[in-house]
């Protein structure tokens, strides 16, 4: 068994601003990453400290890697210092992954919203790969304002496929931006998609009440308990169920998840603060 | 088997200053000179000074011999001296076996841990006396250990019978035999043994009559927020209980890399402070005292039990006595199961 505080240099070679506080950085670590989709790596800067993330790209592309991060506190304030050519640390990967094999043949929801695209991204682009293998994916996807949105230069290229949809909505336009797709809380996108609930996954990803009302949806319109995936990304630190900081109840968000199915953790508390 | 205890102490003094392949022995020794309250900590054998191999459990501890308060995780340095640890108590062994499921056998392993648990012989000894905040006998123990050591002590009068835990030990008996006379032990050894063990448990028993409680700990979750707070009231958050905890392992992990070389150093955190698992943004997922107390209590009887299959107290009673508020565990554990029983 490999050491799991084990730290793996990578180097940046790129780095995207998606909106005023979200970056993706590109990187290439040293050694290959094997990562399932869904699954998370600690991303640290020598000398400053870890957090976790979750890849944002594909998991067939192991030696080439994105994260999207957003500025919210003490490390990724550095994050955002970052610049093509530094080094990063590596740990990982950590946690559950989702379980693709049981989407195959499906027709798979995805919902998400702010910075909770940035896992979604990379579900979406494992899928993409073998997009053939899925009935059809329907991702619904929010952000706060047009400005807000990321991955906007991929769009085009993501609604290129016959049974695929992406599909974005903004709480609000403010004055002076522009925006040609619908205005709404991503979660009323769901009325206006004609969903195949009965024994079809759904995914979501996103802040913690767009999870609690968009989970809540989502059984109302029939979806069953155990095929909503929730990615409780939340607390985790040391990525192996060792510090114990994730704890939900006895479970672990970062060993146990952080893709759970909502039946697993329902009667937990305080899973959506 | 049976040896004589100066000669055995003497075996223990070759063996500290190079006799065979150990690379150290650390015992207990009495801390202070009175012998109102009496207390032990784990040192290297010292040549001119006897250790207390029997008596009660040490202050701090046997996890700071496995879990160090602060240690370099990565990378990770060699530790390929074999050293040995005498005097070890029942309780310890019971979170040592703990912290191996938490440790070696949940899918991960923690290399610096795994490699001093195969770096180190472990001779237990029987309680002899007992402390005041001793409780195992509580939570289903004993005060001497039947499984989970290499060797083990029980004093009878002059002497120490041995009883052997594992293969590993093999070494060290042939190494002791090459050294000191050993006699084989008889039936009424063994008969003494088991009095004397008898006669110290039924001590503990005695003492922790009032403080009964049931063992089923399921329906702590159930327990009301106000109850907690009546029984957290006097606590002031310091930590202590769970760093001096035997099972408690939770870490923060340190980067104390420099521009080339990643450093990662692992030290002890505690789900009793404000900050403990506050993520970015300043979100804590247990703002209150309150929350954080009752945290560590579902942790040890409900989440450890889910996680291992045992309860996270060996009794050992260390959090009783390094508390600040002078809160006794075992008297918030039987409150609370007797409101959990109520609730349910």
């Amino acid at each position: 068994m490999q050491n799991p505080y084990e730290v793996i240099p990578a180097e940046i070679y790129e780095v995207m601003q998606e909106s005023p506080l979200i970056r993706t950085l590109r990187f290439k670590p040293k050694k290959p990453i094997q990562f399932k989709t869904g699954q998370f790596i600690e991303v640290g800067i020598p000398g400053i400290g870890e957090g976790p993330f979750t890849p944002s790209s594909s998991h067939y592309t192991v030696d080439d890697m994105d994260v999207t991060i957003m500025k919210t506190g003490f490390l990724t304030e550095y994050v955002h210092k970052l610049h093509a050519g530094a080094t990063i640390g590596i740990r990982g990967p950590f946690g559950s992954n989702y379980p693709l094999e049981k989407f195959k043949g499906k027709d798979v929801l995805i919902l998400g919203g702010g910075c909770g695209l940035a896992p979604l991204r990379s579900l979406f682009l494992t899928m993409l790969h073998d997009h053939k293998d899925y009935n059809s994916i329907t991702f619904l996807a929010g952000a706060k304002t047009p400005k807000d949105c990321i991955y906007k230069d991929e769009v085009t290229e993501w609604r290129k496929y016959d049974n695929v949809r992406f599909i974005r909505a903004v709480d609000e336009v403010p004055v002076g931006e522009q925006w040609e797709e619908d205005v709404c809380l991503v979660t009323k996108l769901l009325r206006k998609i004609d969903m195949k609930p009965d024994g079809n996954p759904a995914i979501v990803c996103g802040p913690p009440v767009m999870m609690k009302f968009g989970t809540f949806d989502l059984l109302k319109y029939g979806y069953k308990e155990e095929n909503l995936y929730l990615s409780m990304e939340k607390k985790m630190y040391c990525g192996f169920g060792q510090c114990r900081h994730c704890v939900i109840g006895g479970y672990y968000a970062c060993k146990d998840g952080p893709v759970f199915t909502y039946n697993q953790i329902k009667n937990e508390e305080a899973i959506w603060d | 088997m049976i040896v004589n205890k100066n000669d055995f102490h003497s075996f223990l003094k070759k063996v500290n200053s190079g006799l065979g392949n150990f690379s150290e022995v650390i015992v207990p020794y009495h801390i202070r000179s009175d012998d109102e309250k009496p207390a032990l900590h784990f040192f290297r054998f010292e040549e001119s000074k006897l250790p207390n191999l029997n008596f009660f459990r040490t202050v701090d501890p046997l996890k700071i011999l496995f879990y160090l308060t602060r240690e370099k995780v990565y990378p990770l340095g060699q530790k390929n001296h074999t050293r040995i640890i005498v005097g070890v108590k029942a309780c310890d062994i019971k979170a040592l076996h703990l912290l191996d499921k938490a440790m070696l056998q949940s899918g991960f392993v923690d290399p610096a841990y795994k490699q001093w648990r195969e770096n180190t012989l472990i001779i237990s000894s029987d309680c002899d006396f007992l402390h005041e905040t001793c409780s195992c006998n509580l939570v289903n123990g004993h005060p001497y250990s039947e499984s989970g050591y290499d060797l083990n002590l029980s004093v009878i009068d002059g002497n120490y019978l041995i009883g052997i835990g594992s293969e590993r030990s093999q070494e060290f008996i042939e190494l002791m035999k090459r050294e000191i006379t050993v006699a084989n032990s008889t039936i009424s050894d063994l008969e003494i043994v088991k009095s004397n063990r008898e006669k110290v448990f039924d001590q503990l028993v005695e003492k922790n009559n009032p403080l009964n409680h049931s063992s089923d700990f399921s329906e702590f979750r159930k327990v009301e927020h106000k109850n907690w707070e009546e029984v957290s009231k006097e606590c002031i958050g310091c930590g202590a209980c769970t760093n001096i905890c035997p099972t408690c392992y939770c870490l923060i992990l340190n980067d104390e890399s420099s521009e080339k070389d990643f450093v990662k150093v692992r030290s002890y955190d505690s789900c009793q402070w404000y900050g403990y698992a506050r993520v970015a943004g300043g979100g804590t997922p247990r703002p209150k005292m309150t929350e954080r107390f009752r945290n560590r209590y579902l942790c040890k009887f409900d989440y450890m039990h889910k996680n291992f299959g045992e309860i996270g107290c060996t009794g050992c009673g260390r959090c009783t006595e390094a508390c600040a508020a002078k809160i006794d565990f075992r008297e918030v554990v039987k409150n609370v199961s007797a409101i959990a029983q109520e609730v349910n």
